[in-house]
């Protein structure tokens, strides 16, 4: 007797069920890395149930709260994507940082400079995606050249990614303190003018106090279209082909090397792009000082998605509102903000060695395990 | 597979709920001493951490010393971890009502101005933080606003001219945070122009640590060390270490092969013991003792907006005095004299020309 | 290893140095800027050679280990807390002569463990739970960041720091430090000593020994191995312990022998340079070295250039050695490979 096929609740069921089971380990994740942090706070002296409670209340407990973690979680977002997509390509991109700064600087630069250069004030429709563009395509190349180097000459794209990072750090340093700085004489800081108007994102809502922007909906946006790029389209089966076995990749006739440099170079787009939306969506210039953390941040907020651009987006969400979050904390416990960084390493690690989490919750291991990133050669 | 899911999530659940219902509640009231009215004190950092031991701690001390001697019942603080959340910062004091809230650094400058225009009935002492009447800033001076500012190059030629007078080999050494912060760069500079001042033929060797980002700069002992035992090297006998802990690490230097050393921003006789036997001054920029002035008016009722230069100067020789000739000394107190009077000029510009 | 590529990589060194002398001999005696840019380089050289003999004990083994920098940071805080806490305990937070050197020794001591666990954590999530090692050794890095950095606050601020009981003594190695101007090349401390001593033992027992032979073909064929009864799996236990031992002397240079403070990220990235110094070296003892000795002088050369009034922004300067890792991988000077088995999870078939 052949089977019904299945009703409708049914498959309902069954997705939600799935999905339940795609998030078990992240979500478990998490909340073991937030009780190995109360434990840590509580060894060391420090109230981890209020310093929670301030994390809560800074990421969600008002409406300008809730702004501010869509501020931050919009260049996690794209980080987050840019990483992520480098590890669908068998890379690993620890480069974000630097491909973030270059992308801030080139936005910059256009989004005050250019109409100087031209003689002319430009406008918005014209302005603002020639800024968008100009940033993503710095980052581009940024990522483009490890990812080249990589597979031109084998060299690992760890290590060049990271010489990248400090080069960029280096440049920006350089640029910001001299040609690009702001030349008004009250200005002591290491920052560049600001940009023009019509280089800026709007913000969505009128009231001052609320400064989440479009950018965010641009996150949003992109996560779908490399969803899309990685699914629905012939690149990115190449890249996850070479990303998952490239010598099959091969034999079907797929270029490596032009896999391996697509995939960095999108990779490096996506960073440009979190630091592109950073200068025209939030501070309307860029300056030194900028947190050398968002690398770091990036790789956390892809593996806690798993590398799925829907899960980079929940989980570049959550680090943002941790981050929002922690300000409040340090505001009511005045417990130093690395409890964060320590909290968000443990994720990491629950994330990465997932048998502890699956030990601990007694889950049963995935049918095929993630594949990554492989070793020197 | 659902079995063994269930409790666990049955568990986030309860937890989350319990989350909710905290979060949903009111946030925890301040204590506040019954008797005597609240008076609290807030302070933001620029990006950088509250135990930088260079600007950020010594404002932090002033409001710590506030709470001892001038009885601020609450006193707290927060770090910037991105320059992008220096308004936010601010706002958590402002909207919890905080009576005085100290910024740090002159990259809060503008950022300290839009709250102060919001906030009027909160008093904010921007350290560091150089305004003046201009288009941007019609409303000069603000009444709720300070600006604590320091001629750092006044207390870098004091220390250049100490270094001159005292070195023998003619060579004299500075090792620096980035030249990208005006006072870092002040110090510097008067440095040179001081040592230039005694003599003209003195070779003074200046390296900022530029080759780093702004969150290592003031936090690389290691390099000052490595830069300072450098200089010595090359003849240096005088180091003048101006750069947070990274300038500290030129002082050990100094102290290791037995040359002269000078400190910065306080006495760093106190802060850097290692380095008493060969430190011969400091230059100070009183940072501690201003916060806690601007504090104290606060409280008493004699503030006044607007700007407020606080006192630079040279350290006691500690245990070096008596290897300062009488005529150094005298020298140096003619000097400190002019500059305050005007008629000794450093020619510093306050920041670094493109 | 070859000569030939040794002999090229010292001559980079020896380029870099003349450097040096072309730009400040305006200024200085050429010796002198000679004899200051080589003891700079063997200072500064001190982590870059051991973070990158812990890689290569790591890698011969068929171990990837990206995880150098964050054991560095780990061994650097956890070796300054046992040297100050002891200093306290003994002389009540006063210097005294014996107090330092015991609770200096104890710190050396404490670092050095530090960085053993490190490298049994990194084992037993690489070689047991076989997790990719660049993820696991990209967690440990993290870790270190966030643990450190936040145990250095709670710890000392706000209450009172324990007197930090000095650093190492230089040392002045008899005859040669009392030759007049070169003999500061040889006053140089305890761990930078022990750094080039290292490099000779490990070349020794890696290719020398039984030991090494059986590391160097676990890392090359563990299957071959397991069929003659070896223990794959203890083998890469043992030798990435022993390059966590190293890589924790390496952090005991920051804090017990450079300066006596901790401050966060104080690595600076110097744990992936000798990353890519082990590779540029070829994955051998003295190659490593000699990469790191190239590093080590372009650092050199970054300390000393605004001293010599160089007209290059400090920060272009400041790129070198980064750039100098970048040229080096691109196997510019010919490519060297890896072990076979390196980051390849080794797994025994019927388990």
């Amino acid at each position: 007797m052949p089977e019904p096929s299945p009703t409708l609740s049914r498959r309902i069921l069954g997705a939600a069920r799935s999905a339940l089971n795609a998030l078990a380990v992240p979500a478990l994740a998490v909340f073991t890395a937030l009780v190995v942090g109360a434990i840590i706070m509580k060894v060391v002296g420090g109230d981890p149930l209020l310093a929670y409670l301030g994390l809560w209340q800074g990421a969600f407990g008002s409406v300008k709260a809730l702004s501010e973690t869509c501020v931050w979680a919009s260049p996690y977002i794209f980080a987050g994507l840019a990483v992520a997509l480098a590890f669908k390509g068998g890379l690993f991109n620890i480069g974000a940082e630097g491909q973030l700064q270059v992308g801030a600087v080139t936005a910059a630069w256009i989004g005050y400079a250019l109409p100087d250069v031209l003689h002319t004030s430009l406008p918005a429709v014209i302005h603002l995606p020639l800024a968008i563009l100009g940033g993503s395509l710095a980052g581009a190349i940024w990522g483009g050249i490890p990812g080249w180097l990589k597979a031109r000459t084998g060299a690992h794209e760890v290590i060049n990614t990271i010489m990248m990072n400090y080069i960029a750090v280096l440049m920006a340093g350089y640029l910001l303190n001299g040609p690009m700085r702001n030349p008004d004489p009250l200005n002591l800081s290491a920052r560049t003018p600001s940009i023009a108007l019509s280089a800026r994102v709007p913000r969505i809502f009128a009231n001052p106090d609320l400064r989440v922007h479009w950018g965010v909906v641009l996150a949003l946006v992109i996560a779908v279209a490399i969803w899309w790029l990685l699914y629905k389209t012939t690149i990115g089966f190449e890249i996850r082909t070479v990303g998952t076995n490239p010598d099959a990749a091969k034999y079907a006739g797929i270029s490596v090397t032009r896999a391996i440099v697509l995939s960095m170079a999108l990779s490096g787009l996506l960073a440009g792009l979190a630091g592109t939306i950073e200068v025209v969506g939030l501070n309307y210039r860029h300056e030194l000082g900028f947190s050398t953390g968002y690398g770091f941040d990036a790789i956390t907020v892809a593996l806690l998605g798993k590398t799925n651009p829907f899960g980079v987006v929940l989980a570049a969400f959550l680090l943002g509102a941790m981050r929002n979050g922690a300000t409040r904390m340090q505001f009511l416990t005045q417990v130093p903000t690395d409890i964060v960084s320590v909290i968000q390493a443990l994720i990491l690690l629950f994330v990465a060695a997932d048998a502890i989490v699956r030990f601990i919750f007694r889950l049963r291991a995935p049918k095929e395990k993630m594949v990554l990133t492989r070793g020197w050669s | 597979m659902r079995k063994s899911l269930f409790p666990v999530f049955a568990l986030l659940v309860v937890v989350s709920m319990v989350l909710v219902a905290c979060g949903g509640g009111a946030a925890p009231a301040p204590t506040t001493a019954p008797a005597a009215p609240a008076f609290r004190v807030g302070l933001v950092t620029d990006v950088g951490k509250i135990d930088d031991k260079s600007f950020n701690q010594t404002a932090w001390e002033g409001v710590q010393q506030a709470q001892k001697e001038l009885g601020v019942t609450e006193i707290k603080y927060i770090e910037t971890t991105d320059s992008k959340d220096y308004g936010k910062n601010i706002a958590q004091f402002g909207d919890a009502g905080y009576d005085v809230i100290v910024t740090v650094g002159f990259n809060l400058t503008e950022d300290t101005w839009t709250a102060a225009k919001k906030y009027p009935k909160v008093k904010f002492i921007g350290v560091d933080q150089f305004l003046s009447k201009d288009d941007k800033h019609a409303e000069w001076p603000l009444a709720n606003l300070v600006g604590v500012v320091f001629d750092e190059d006044k207390a870098g030629y004091l220390a250049g001219a100490l270094a001159a007078s005292v070195s023998k080999s003619g060579t004299i050494g500075s090792v620096l945070g980035t030249d990208a912060v005006p006072p870092v760069w002040r110090y510097g500079e008067g440095y040179r122009a001081g040592a230039k001042s005694i003599n003209p033929n003195i070779n003074v060797l200046v390296t900022y640590h530029n080759d780093v980002g702004f969150d290592k700069t003031f936090t690389d002992p290691e390099w000052g060390k490595t830069t300072g035992l450098s200089m010595i090297d090359k003849g240096a006998d005088v180091l003048f270490g101006a750069g947070g802990k990274t300038g500290n690490g030129a002082l050990l230097a100094a102290a290791e092969k037995g040359v002269y050393c000078i400190g910065v921003d306080t006495d760093q006789y106190y802060t850097v013991p290692e380095a008493q036997k060969a430190m011969i001054s400091s230059a100070m920029k009183l940072e501690t003792p201003s916060v806690f002035a601007m504090i104290k008016s606060a409280k008493d009722g004699t503030w006044k907006g607007g700007l407020y230069t606080g006192p630079t100067g040279l350290a006691p020789f500690h245990d070096l005095d008596s290897k300062v000739p009488a005529d150094v000394k005298a020298k140096l107190q003619t000097i400190d004299k002019g500059l305050k009077d005007g008629s000794v000029k450093t020619n510093v510009p306050p920041v670094k020309p493109q | 290893m070859s000569w030939p590529r040794f002999g090229f990589i010292i001559l980079t060194v020896g380029a870099i140095i003349g450097a040096a002398v072309v730009i400040g001999q305006a200024q200085l005696p050429w010796l002198l800027i000679i004899t200051t840019m080589i003891r700079t380089t063997l200072q500064v050289a001190t982590p870059l050679t051991l973070g990158a003999l812990s890689g290569v004990w790591c890698e011969r083994a068929g171990v990837v280990n990206i995880a150098i920098e964050g054991m560095m940071l780990l061994a650097a805080f956890f070796g300054f807390i046992a040297a100050i806490y002891t200093n306290q305990a003994i002389t009540g937070g006063v210097l005294t002569p014996t107090g330092s050197a015991i609770s200096l020794a104890v710190g050396v001591t404490a670092a050095v463990l530090t960085g053993g666990l490190a490298g049994l954590f990194h084992a037993f999530l690489s070689v047991t739970q076989r997790v990719n090692q660049i993820i696991s050794g990209t967690v440990i890095n993290i870790l270190a960041i966030g643990l450190t950095g936040y145990l250095n606050r709670q710890l000392f601020f706000q209450g009172q720091v324990p007197h930090a009981p000095g650093v190492l003594p230089t040392l002045h190695i008899p005859v040669l430090a009392d030759i007049p101007t070169v003999g500061k090349i040889f006053e140089q401390q305890p761990i930078a000593i022990s750094a080039i001593l290292l490099v000779v033992i490990t070349h020794f027992v890696l290719f020398y020994t039984p030991w090494g032979l059986r590391t160097r073909a676990v890392g090359e064929h563990p299957r071959a191995v397991d069929t003659v009864g070896i223990n794959v799996y203890k083998m890469r236990y043992a030798n990435v312990i022993i390059g966590g031992l190293i890589a924790g002397l390496a952090g005991a240079y920051f804090t017990i022998e450079s300066v006596p403070s901790f401050e966060p990220l104080m690595t600076n990235g110097r744990g992936f340079i000798s990353l890519a110094a082990m590779i540029f070296g070829g994955w051998s003892p003295f190659g490593a070295w000699a990469a790191s000795l190239v590093f080590g002088s372009a650092q050199a050369l970054q300390i000393n250039a605004q001293g010599f009034g160089l007209p290059v922004p400090s920060q272009f300067v400041g790129m070198l050695p980064y750039i100098l890792t970048m040229l080096a991988l691109t196997g510019i000077v010919g490519k060297t490979l890896p072990p076979v088995a390196d980051g390849v999870p080794y797994e025994k078939t019927g388990d």
